[in-house]
């Protein structure tokens, strides 16, 4: 009896802390979700590791309190306090961080998570990026609550020129080959296109072998040998392989086209797992594998293999 | 010559002060202690001087920590409880509560649920709990019929129910992408960070269910004799048997449905309580459901104060309960 | 009055027939004894005298009503069973298992009283186990053992006591002892007893009235003189039998025959 006394007077009193010091505004975040969140965040808490880079782009990584665990880039995000994993936030951890907005992921945070952190008054903010439009859509979206406006419209517009650059090039190819991307070994998993790889692989001049089927399909040996595709691109953590072993299990099937015109390529996944802006790197790089001759004026953004 | 016979009632309440003691201090404990680290001190304010408590540590330790002692101890005393109980009622020191088949049903249930997006309330614990009492029906008639359920036809109803259920659960693990693997992984090896204080309520069916078993103690005694000695005692094996089996089921399936599949305390928790208390059901009931509390709170304690990140309970239980077992072995050995 | 009687009891065991058409009736106070082959249904007989095995055909009642139709605490008090055999694995000490003969006479949440308490010393007393009552079940002898289950048994103050081979496994001295435990419980109390015993000497020294069964039916019943007799004996059992009078009272003494003492008595038991 008593703590729910106390729990009703904290509650009570919390929000009208907030309103005090810390003026608030409703913005309906890009899952449709309408949130109430201050003015002017603090104390942030961002629970994927995309998020946390688009905060270091944004320059807000001072009001950066807590991340998830794989958060890596940039370097100085790996100094950041980890609050639990992407798939498993540590509940009591972000809350003991005393945050005043959490930014999430819908696809991939468990839903659970951001019930409870609501059910505690503390507003999370959600993006869910497909396709590159909703990654600059969500760029501008986080710029507006970070109030980082203009580094927003700044990386937006970096995009923009970049993409349209890429438009210009390869508009004039006659050739889209065939690509295979990999992004998992044991079993072979590629990408459909519900997935925004396959938007970067169409961008980049090649024609997706996966396309046509679920968003991740699995594939065997015999079936891409069926496909014969041209170009294969793998991602580096793949099945948790090196990129030699990744490679080798390509190399074993001497009548793929790719493997004997040398087209078989392993790519850092960290530049093609996350949707941020860095995905233009990737797509960069994937422009520079498939269609190595248009590429060649544009000035390399990357190392492009490891 | 009046041979002198300890008295049970004075032995049953020293016993309840003691566990209850030692649940006291597990729930103490659980609640100043966290991934966000300790707070004994501010646990004292929040309990005795309101008024100076930090709302931030207010929020988690009632909101956050609170429910989880709460679910920690149900589940600890119902497992606990449903071990000691298919103990007796199969007379096989193996058993535990998932053997006649509910955790394979739960489980096949709450990944049916993870795969289609059911959240974790009320989605896949309803698919959990309706998935653990499917199974426990099909085992039940098909060793049913006009006489109590014989042991041996449950015992291997359950393990065939359990094999079955356990390819169906790879077949949709297999199916499953990384994301929703790792969610079914936490499920799979038991997971009590997802209760909230809107599902404690639920908790409370527990109560009666312990209740009645608790009233069949003596009965459960006189079952260790065989089906027809206790019989011929006056027991209605029949009645009994099935009640005990549906009552306990019914409140392990609760239990899984709301905390994922925790093992080793079902198994490992009784046999220490014989060892400590005897095998006496009117004082292994009362042992089993505080002991079985207390254990899993402080399972869950040290699960969740790892620097590593928290781990599911269901390991710190099979790590600590596995050695325990053996060692409880060794000691029994002739 | 008759504490038991049956009526062409019939007795299946998962549709392969046991026996068939027993009738007999057992008076208050009797020592009634049945005997026969292995495998004749003594147990099952027993059993469905017990209320733990439902009859095929034909009726059984004890204390006028069938006893599976009697309400299962009430039947326990005043009927108990001691059983050959006992869970291995049987953890509870001697003084507890006597006492959870009183369980009949508890309901389902009290606790053991204080006169539960003392009834069970005085009967551990009777049965000569005082000095067991804080032993484990599994660290007695036989016959200790089934000193313990009598003393369950009566732990439930009844006033028919069921007993299958109690002395099987005991030593002579033991079987002597059991059996005189029981008809002083008989004389004094004035307990009926029926029991299943092995040794056709002991039956008709303690027996009032015999039931021989044997090849899915009855083959006998009456006193001991009436139905110990060679030929019976013989046909019922398959074996040579000398039956002559035992020295220590006016009851039948029954010797089976090895081969080598065969010769004298060809085929018909008579010399």
């Amino acid at each position: 009896m008593k703590i729910t006394l106390i729990l009703l007077l904290l509650c009570s009193l919390w929000p009208a802390a907030a309103d005090a010091q810390n003026p608030t505004r409703e913005i309906t975040d890009p899952t449709g979700r309408s949130v109430t969140l201050p003015a002017t965040p603090r104390r942030v808490v961002s629970l994927a590791p995309g998020i946390t880079e688009i905060i270091f782009a944004l320059e807000r990584e001072d009001i950066l309190l807590g991340t998830t665990q794989f958060s890596n880039y940039p370097p100085a995000a790996q100094k950041i306090t980890r609050i639990g994993s992407y798939v498993h936030p540590d509940l009591e951890r972000i809350v003991a961080l005393r945050p005043d907005l959490v930014l999430a992921t819908r696809d991939g945070n468990p839903r659970r998570v951001i019930e409870r952190l609501e059910a505690l008054q503390i507003p999370v903010f959600a993006i869910d990026p497909r396709n590159l439009a909703e990654i600059k859509a969500s760029l501008s979206a986080l710029g507006t609550v970070l109030n980082a406006e203009a580094q927003a419209a700044a990386l937006v517009a970096d995009m923009e020129t970049r993409l349209a650059r890429l438009r210009q090039l390869t508009a004039r190819i006659e050739h889209r080959p065939l690509v295979f991307f990999q992004v998992d070994a044991a079993p072979m998993v590629s990408v459909g296109e519900e997935t925004f790889l396959h938007e970067l692989i169409i961008l980049a001049g090649g024609r997706n072998a996966a396309a046509g089927g679920p968003a991740y399909p699995r594939f065997g040996w015999e079936q891409i040998l069926t496909l014969q595709p041209e170009v294969t691109i793998i991602t580096s953590m793949a099945g948790g392989q090196s990129p030699e072993e990744l490679r080798r299990a390509w190399e074993q099937w001497p009548q793929l086209k790719a493997v004997q015109n040398g087209r078989v390529h392993v790519v850092d996944a960290d530049l093609f797992d996350r949707p941020t802006h860095r995905l233009l790197d990737g797509l960069e790089i994937l422009a520079r594998l498939i269609q190595p001759q248009i590429m060649a004026p544009v000035p390399a953004a990357a190392e492009p293999e490891r | 010559m009046p041979v002198p016979l300890p008295s049970l009632l004075k032995t049953m309440l020293l016993l309840i002060l003691l566990s209850g003691a030692l649940l006291l201090v597990a729930v103490f404990f659980g609640l100043a202690t966290g991934s966000s680290g300790l707070n004994p001190g501010e646990l004292w304010t929040l309990i005795f001087r309101r008024e100076q408590a930090d709302p931030v540590t207010a929020a988690i330790i009632w909101q956050i920590r609170l429910p989880r002692v709460v679910l920690a101890a149900a589940a600890g005393a119902t497992l606990a409880l449903g071990g000691l109980v298919f103990q007796a009622l199969l007379r096989n020191p193996l058993a535990e509560p998932y053997i006649l088949g509910i955790s394979g049903g739960a489980a096949v249930g709450a990944l049916l649920g993870m795969m289609v997006g059911f959240a974790s309330f009320p989605g896949v614990s309803l698919l959990a709990f309706a998935g653990s009492m499917a199974t426990l029906l099909l085992v039940l008639s098909l060793a049913g019929g006009r006489h109590a359920p014989g042991k041996d036809t449950l015992l291997l109803g359950g393990v065939m129910m359990n094999a079955f259920c356990g390819a169906l659960i790879m077949l949709l693990l297999a199916l499953a992408d990384n994301t929703r693997l790792r969610h079914a992984l936490f499920w799979l090896m038991g997971d009590l960070s997802q209760i909230g204080r809107e599902q404690l309520p639920l908790l409370l069916l527990l109560l009666p269910a312990m209740a009645l078993v608790l009233l069949l103690a003596r009965p459960l005694n006189l079952l260790l004799l065989g089906r027809e000695s206790a019989a011929a005692m006056g027991v209605n094996v029949r009645a009994v048997s099935l009640t005990l089996l549906a009552v306990t089921s019914f409140m392990v399936g609760i239990v899984v449905s709301q905390a994922g599949l925790i093992g080793f305390v079902g198994l490992v928790v009784p046999h220490v309580f014989r060892l400590l208390v005897g095998p006496d059901h009117r004082l292994l009931i009362p042992a089993c459901l505080l002991g079985g509390a207390a254990y899993l709170i402080a399972c869950d304690l040290i699960a969740r104060v790892l620097p590593a990140g928290e781990m599911p309970v269901g390991i710190v239980t099979a790590l600590i309960g596995a050695p325990l077992f053996i060692f409880l072995l060794w000691k029994a050995r002739p | 009055m008759n504490v038991v009687s049956t009526d062409n009891l019939t007795l299946a065991y998962q549709r392969q027939p046991i026996l068939s058409r027993v009738t007999f009736t057992v008076a208050a106070g009797e020592f009634f004894l049945i005997i026969g082959p292995n495998g004749s249904g003594k147990t099952s007989l027993l059993k469905a005298v017990a209320g733990l095995l439902a009859p095929a055909a034909g009726r059984v009642e004890v204390f006028g009503r069938p006893p599976r139709e009697q309400p299962r605490r009430d039947f326990a008090r005043r009927v108990a069973v001691v059983p050959q055999q006992t869970p291995a694995d049987f953890p509870f000490r001697v003084a507890e298992t006597v006492l959870m003969g009183r369980s009949p006479h508890l309901r389902l949440w009290e606790l053991e009283k204080e006169a539960d308490h003392r009834l069970a010393a005085e009967i551990m007393a009777f049965t000569e186990i005082t000095h067991l009552a804080d032993r484990r079940l599994d660290q007695l002898s036989g016959g200790e053992r089934q000193r313990v289950f009598i003393a369950r048994a009566l732990c439930q103050q009844p006033r028919l006591l069921l007993l299958d081979e109690p002395t099987a496994a005991l030593d002579p001295a033991h079987q002597i002892k059991i059996l005189d435990l029981l008809e002083r419980l008989r004389r004094d109390q004035g307990v009926t007893i029926i029991m299943i015993s092995h040794d056709l000497n002991l039956a008709a020294m303690y027996g009032d009235r015999l039931l021989l069964l044997s090849d899915g039916g009855m083959a006998g019943l009456g006193t001991p003189k009436e139905v110990l007799t060679y030929d019976q004996l013989e046909k019922s059992y398959g074996c040579l039998m000398l039956v002559d009078e035992n020295p220590l009272g006016q009851v039948p003494r029954v010797i089976p025959v090895p081969e080598k003492y065969a010769a004298p008595y060809g085929r018909t038991g008579q010399k």
